[in-house]
């Protein structure tokens, strides 16, 4: 049986809260900028809108597993749940990378 | 102009006959007596201007004036008055430690620049009971009759009362850099400025022809340069870098305070005892605020400076290295800044296809300065023996004998020689070329001696030519002669024309390759000058500053202040203007909201140096503007500008890091914190824990200021945006948070923990996110692989993080009621934090990419 089974709803809603208010402040933080440049506005379809927040999309993924994994008290899932989830982070960050910028400057010591 | 000096420049002593002035200031051509000289300088204070010192214990105070410090204080006070002492002693050693750290580094840096500051006795020929004397200049007082001589600093303001070709250079109270001339006559003007002032001898300025004698007008800080030197002890304005941290200090008040209030109130609601909730909503406001941020950034500042100076640029006020760095206004004198403030002889033309050599050879058989080991004199004089030199003909005159010389003076604006050569007799004449041209009645063409009338249109269209460039030029002309015993200026008539010397101050060897590398790195060059336009223009072409639009000072004058805001964006060059407009201008656009930087070397430069964000100097400047200036430039090479500017770029990013990163992280853990505390039997972490991994934290963070800095990041301005930096805490937060919240659950149902091992594991699990995200939060790019960080960040970051791994198992572990942890956390918690670390980076793209931030 879980131990404290009744802090188990209020800690759901406390890490899906965190979860959701990083979600919201993405969408936010992608609809102002999309407001203040209004050359995108007009470009911004459905594909679009799934494609750029991918990495909204294993979040709340990322979420799902953690929930349902410490539901279950399972940490063979959590683990497992997490090497998936650090893949598809790498593939994400690869793909949108920004191309290799100059050299890193050397600071004086 | 200062009141006070306008109204002593109203008793109108210029417009006196030199008797007359005598009088007025109670003196004779005997001077004062040594009893009146004692009384008035009882009366009117030493010939001194003040000096503004900073002690050791205003650096210690500064280090607490900071809402940081604020903060802390009251939750050091108010633990203190609950009887947590050891929470209380904890958070006044985060602020001791920050304080200490900050005190050393910058009054260490204050030592330097005091050891810079060079005192040097100034003596004055002064004239008392009719004896002359050389006494220190610091004693000179109103009504004393000083005379001065070639070379001469003059020591107070001084109507002039004799003189003999005396003429002065005033380039570092005007800007102007050609030597002015002066008279003892009387001025009939009304209001002048102390340009028009030309019976005066101002303080600072610099005899470079001739002598006179003056009677005292005013001393000390009632002296034009003392009352320019004056408003500068007036508070500094706040630079931008300064503002920035104002905004965030006051953001990350308004932040603590409503979580702390949240917390308390929520807290006492679900029952938990008043005096714990209070305390525990302290330990949370100690826990979101930034504690070493004041030290982090001096630290920054200190290591700046010393990385500065190693390039021969001494920092004086350390707070401007980060807004030399976001400088994205660049106003700069002319004289003596981009050009060398140095008369040279540019060249010097004939009328005929081919020059002359013979313009030269006479310009140095007609020539007034004293060669020797050092060649001194008339600075145009000087200019020609020195080009002579580099061109190695100065011995090309060898041949001719000096017989005769007619002196300069400034009716005639002219002098001759006389010189032999194989039995020939010539009078050179020098001069201006308006008052030679009157002297000449032929002209000289490929040898061939013609009427100047035919050659009139020529000459003066060339000389046109040449002052719209903004050259000088001296007219060179001659005649051949029968010998007679003496010559005068009557034997100045029916010369001939021979040709013309151009004389420029040239721009410095470095200063265009500076400016183009200044314009790449964003930086805007834009010249304020007491100088004409014509000559700020050819500068501009030399250096090959692209001019959009001049605007003279009487310009200026006729604009509203909004016109002053829009025509400073436009303006390439400011020409004509007063050291008030200089002001103006960079104030104007410092309201336009850029950061300004401005340079310059003398007096008149002060004002601006004092307002500007940056205010840059060069060693050879007067006291009075190196004491304005922030940065003092110690070599002539200008491209340590480019150098300062990265380095400040560095400091400013390194700076940004660290708030970025407490802010966000600390916002994270102590948010969930806040959340917990309401729903858990138990504290999340106790006070003193909360507070002791600050500590630990922070000192992981003393070696930020060495961290590498991204190339790019050094390109362009960056400036304090603090929307940027509440959107990077709301993005970056709840990561955190969510961490923390995963934590909780493992701790809570997986290891089923009791209130210490819950405490310990969140302990370790929130110091190594917090600690380990710099690596990721630090750059843009890939984290080591395409951005390493700094040696020492890496080494004190890691070792943090061990012993903050090893914590729970030691001794004092146990002191701040932490236990040992189950061997599968470890497993977890490795797992967890990589995929914590991976998430951060995948946000950092999304947050800079596809939000387009």
């Amino acid at each position: 049986m879980t131990p404290y089974p009744n802090l188990m709803g209020f800690w759901a809603v406390c890490i899906s809260w965190s979860a959701l208010f990083l979600t919201a402040v993405s969408v936010y933080l992608y609809m102002d900028t999309r407001k203040n440049r209004r050359q995108d506005a007009h470009a911004m379809g459905g594909l679009r809108f799934v494609r750029d927040f991918v990495f909204v999309w294993i979040l709340l993924g990322l979420l799902g597993l953690y929930i349902v994994s410490i539901d279950r008290g399972s940490s063979v899932l959590f683990a497992s749940g997490n090497l998936v989830v650090e893949a598809l982070l790498i593939a994400y960050t690869v793909k949108n990378r920004p191309p290799k910028g100059p050299k890193t400057e050397e600071r004086d010591s | 102009m200062s009141k006070q000096k306008a109204q002593e420049l109203r008793k109108d002593y210029w417009s006196f006959r030199p008797t007359e002035a005598y009088g007025s200031l109670g003196t004779s051509e005997r001077g004062l007596s040594e009893q009146e000289a004692q009384e008035r300088l009882e009366k009117y204070g030493h010939n001194e201007l003040p000096e503004k010192g900073v002690s050791w214990t205003q650096v210690l105070l500064r280090q607490f004036k900071n809402p940081v410090s604020g903060i802390l204080f009251a939750s050091a006070i108010v633990a203190g008055f609950f009887g947590q002492l050891e929470q209380s002693i904890v958070i006044l050693a985060m602020i001791l430690l920050s304080a200490i750290l900050g005190f050393y580094n910058e009054y260490n840096a204050e030592k330097t620049v005091r050891a810079l500051r060079r005192s040097v006795s100034v003596k004055a020929v002064v004239t008392r009971d009719g004896r002359p004397s050389e006494i220190d200049a610091s004693l000179v007082v109103p009504g004393d009759v000083v005379s001065v001589y070639v070379g001469d600093v003059a020591c107070a303001d001084m109507r002039i009362v004799q003189c003999k070709e005396l003429e002065v250079n005033e380039a570092a109270l005007t800007g102007e850099s050609f030597p002015v001339e002066k008279t003892s006559d009387g001025l009939d003007i009304q209001g002048p400025t102390p340009q028009q002032l030309t019976n005066y001898l101002f303080m600072g300025t610099v005899v470079q022809h001739g002598s006179g004698r003056g009677v005292v007008v005013s001393t000390g800080k009632r002296t034009e340069f003392g009352s320019i030197s004056t408003s500068m002890a007036e508070s500094r304005p706040e630079t931008e870098f300064q503002r920035g941290v104002r905004k965030y200090g006051t953001m990350l008040i308004s932040l603590t305070m409503a979580l702390v209030i949240g917390i308390f109130v929520l807290n006492t609601a679900v029952g938990h005892p008043i005096i714990d909730s209070l305390l525990f909503s302290l330990a949370v406001a100690v826990g979101l605020v930034p504690e070493l941020m004041p030290a982090i950034v001096t630290i920054s500042l200190s290591q700046g400076a010393r990385a500065m100076a190693k390039k021969h640029v001494v920092v004086k006020r350390l707070v401007s290295i980060e807004d030399f760095g976001n400088m994205d206004a660049l106003c700069t004198d002319k004289t003596g800044t981009l050009t060398s403030g140095k008369i040279s002889l540019q060249d010097y033309w004939s009328l005929g296809k081919a020059k002359d050599a013979r313009t030269l050879h006479y310009a140095l058989l007609c020539n007034g300065a004293v060669t020797g080991e050092k060649i001194t004199g008339n600075p145009m004089d000087v200019a020609i023996w020195e080009y002579a030199i580099a061109k190695g003909i100065e011995g090309e005159i060898d041949s001719y004998t000096s017989v005769d010389e007619i002196p300069f003076d400034y009716q005639r604006r002219m002098m001759s020689t006389v010189v032999a050569k194989d039995g020939k007799l010539t009078l050179i004449n020098k001069g201006a070329p308006e008052s030679v041209l009157s002297r000449c009645k032929y002209a000289e063409t490929d040898g061939k001696r013609g009427p100047i009338d035919s050659v009139q249109r020529l000459i003066d269209a060339k000389l046109a030519e040449y002052s719209n460039a903004g050259y000088r030029s001296l007219a060179i002309a001659y005649r051949m002669m029968n010998a007679k015993t003496s010559y005068s200026v009557e034997d100045e008539v029916n010369l001939t024309l021979l040709g013309f010397l151009i004389f420029t101050d040239p721009p410095k060897k470095d200063a265009q390759q500076a400016v183009a590398q200044l314009n790449r790195m964003g930086v805007d060059v834009k010249i304020l000058t007491g100088d004409n336009e014509l000559v700020a223009v050819k500068i501009c072409e030399e250096l090959r500053i692209p001019v959009k639009r001049v605007i003279r000072g009487s310009e200026l004058t006729q604009m509203s202040s909004t016109e002053i805001r829009s025509a400073v964006e436009e303006g390439t060059i400011f020409a004509r203007i007063t050291p008030e407009q200089k002001l103006d201008v960079i104030k104007a656009l410092r309201t336009n909201g850029h950061v300004v930087g401005f340079m310059g070397d003398g007096v008149n430069d002060a004002p601006a140096l004092h307002e500007a964000d940056v205010g840059i100097s060069v060693d050879s400047a007067v006291d009075v503007s190196k004491g304005a200036a922030d940065i003092v430039l110690l070599e002539k090479d200008l491209s340590v500008l480019a150098d300062g500017i990265e380095e400040g770029r560095k400091i400013f990013g390194n700076t940004i890091k660290y708030i970025l990163m407490g802010t966000s992280s600390n916002f994270g853990n102590m948010f969930s914190a806040a959340a917990a505390s309401i729903f858990l039997p138990f504290l999340p972490m106790l006070p003193m824990q909360i507070l002791f991994m600050n500590l630990l934290y922070d000192v992981s963070n003393m070696t930020l200021p060495s961290d590498n800095v991204d190339e790019e990041y050094t390109k362009w301005p960056r400036r304090w945006d603090i929307g940027f930096v509440r959107k990077f805490t709301l993005f970056f937060g709840p990561f955190s948070s969510l961490y923390d919240f995963l934590t909780y659950g493992i701790m809570l149902f997986i290891f089923g923990a009791s209130a210490s091992v819950f405490q310990s594991g969140w302990f370790v699990e929130s110091f190594w996110t917090e600690v380990l995200v710099i690596f990721v939060i630090r750059t843009r790019r890939i984290p080591f692989i395409t951005s390493r960080p700094g040696k020492w960040l890496a080494v004190l970051t890691l070792s943090a993080v061990a012993f903050g791994t090893i914590l729970p198992f030691t001794i004092l572990g146990h002191f701040l009621g932490f236990t040992s942890l189950p061997v599968q956390f470890w497993a977890l918690l490795i797992l967890m934090v990589a995929t914590y670390l991976l998430l951060v980076d995948a946000g950092k793209v999304f947050f800079y990419k596809i939000c387009k931030l």
